[in-house]
């Protein structure tokens, strides 16, 4: 039983299934995230974490199912689902911070333009945010200006600044060197302590060791083990997650 | 040696005030390229925006095809003959002015190649940009505008520069159909004066001027928006 399993689901996916031409990538996978949750997603590469992760916000649109958020089904057509997109922060891989605006611009630019915020509101929060992850001095720098580990961390409060209620990260440590990670995940982890509700999909064992609130296996587009984090790495099940584990740790 | 050319100087342009030709020229030149290049950005900023979207969404199937056929259209014929067909054939009946028509056509030749320059610009900006953009919640038009088309339109300048200075060029065929350009200015003096020299190579010159001035204006405009990238 997971403590926060109280209320209804943040995130409902009901049978979500993805396909790529012939090729079935995610097959009726069916999870339920609550609020504060902190669901970290590992596998093997080709597994389908990336793209179950991209159809939370239907940055891919999945074939089959459902994904309720917040109680609305967002896999609907009608639905507006720029608007719930608005609620869902996302941070990428490759940063994709906007080249040419400064750091202050990529990180005001869509509460200005989609919460309506005053430019003054929108900076003051901004600031808050950087100085936060303690680059409030890179404000007027440009992306390009910075390093991986800054670019990230840029990326995670480009997200916050819309005041999100759920973060979606995908591999934010892969694309970085070694001893940038930790700087990335220091920030996620605060996130973490915060109540933030997070989907993680990353292939930092001891992150997920020590932050998630809950891990899953995902092998073949499937969910093929889920369980809280001591369990599921000092106690593991299935037995490609106890093949997938000896390798990687 | 000075002498002659001081005296070649004066019968191609003091007398009868022949200066006219090359000053009236320059400005009908300058009409059109201006205008000509105000339609070719609106038309191929609008063309590049339907291709592109159909080409990541699937979406404006019939604008795309007739953008399509635009594009093979204009850019598989030569200008001159474009230019005489909607002066000769299209505005047959109804003759709008020489300099509109020229702008007209030279307008519609220039929107198809500078659509593909911005279609190209916008294929070039990874998919990534347009992804963060939608997931912090912008549309597919807010993305495009606030996001792809500023990245878009810094990589083309220098292209897109190449292109007006292409047009400018161009339009010196606008004699085709008896409009006095800058060229048609220095042939007139020529067929007075029985001398070719000093009109074509006046002519000449005040091209490469336009050119060279132009080219050191975008110089600055590019190094202006490339502030961001040190």
């Amino acid at each position: 039983m997971n403590i926060n399993e109280i209320g209804t689901p943040l995130i409902q996916v009901q049978n979500l299934g993805k396909k790529f031409g012939d090729m079935e990538v995610l097959k009726d996978i069916s999870v339920d995230i609550y609020k504060g949750d902190v669901v970290c997603v590992i596998g093997p590469s080709g597994s389908g974490k990336s793209t179950f992760l991209r159809c939370l916000n239907r940055l891919e649109e999945p074939s089959g199912g459902h994904i309720l958020f917040e109680g609305t089904d967002i896999v609907d057509k009608k639905t507006d689902i720029d608007k719930h997109r608005q609620k869902m922060g996302m941070v990428f891989q490759q940063f994709n911070l906007f080249p040419h605006m400064t750091i202050l611009k990529n990180l005001t630019l869509a509460p200005i333009k989609l919460q309506g915020k005053s430019s003054k509101e929108a900076e003051e929060q901004a600031l808050k945010l950087l100085d936060k992850v303690g680059l409030k001095d890179r404000a007027n720098a440009y992306p390009n200006q910075l390093s991986g580990g800054q670019k990230q961390r840029i990326a995670i409060v480009r997200a916050l600044c819309m005041n999100p209620d759920v973060m979606l990260f995908d591999e934010p440590t892969s694309a970085l060197d070694p001893e940038m990670v930790g700087e990335v995940l220091n920030v996620m982890r605060e996130l973490a302590e915060e109540k933030m509700t997070m989907v993680v999909v990353t292939h930092e064992m001891g992150f997920a060791k020590e932050v998630a609130t809950r891990v899953m296996f995902m092998d073949g587009g499937y969910f093929m083990e889920e369980n809280e984090p001591v369990e599921f790495f000092e106690n593991p099940k299935n037995d490609r997650l106890k093949l997938f584990l000896s390798k990687v740790l | 040696m000075w002498e002659k050319l001081r005296d070649d100087f004066y019968q191609n342009f003091i007398v009868d005030d022949r200066w006219k030709y090359i000053v009236d020229g320059l400005q009908n030149t300058l009409k059109i390229t201006f205008f000509a290049v105000l339609i070719g950005i609106l038309l191929g900023f609008v063309v590049a925006i339907i291709r592109s979207t159909y080409e990541n969404t699937g979406k404006l199937k019939i604008l795309n095809a007739i953008c399509s056929v635009y594009l093979t259209v204009i850019r598989g014929t030569p200008v001159v003959v474009q230019l005489m067909i909607m002066y000769f054939i299209i505005f047959a009946f109804h003759d709008p002015g020489q300099i509109f028509t020229a702008i007209l056509a030279f307008g519609i030749n220039s929107g198809a190649y500078v659509a593909e320059i911005f279609r190209s610009g916008i294929s070039s900006i990874e998919r990534g940009q347009f992804e963060a953009g939608r997931s912090l919640g912008f549309n597919y038009a807010q993305t495009m505008l606030f996001i792809i088309m500023p990245q878009a339109f810094k990589n083309v300048v220098p292209t897109l520069a190449n292109e007006f200075i292409v047009l400018l060029k161009e339009t010196s065929v606008a004699g085709y159909i008896g409009l006095q350009d800058l060229t048609k200015g220095g042939d007139i003096i020529k067929s007075r004066t029985y001398n070719a020299f000093m009109p074509l190579i006046s002519v000449a010159i005040i091209y490469l001027i336009m050119v060279m001035v132009f080219s050191y204006l975008v110089t600055l405009l590019e190094r202006r928006l490339h502030k961001s990238e040190h």
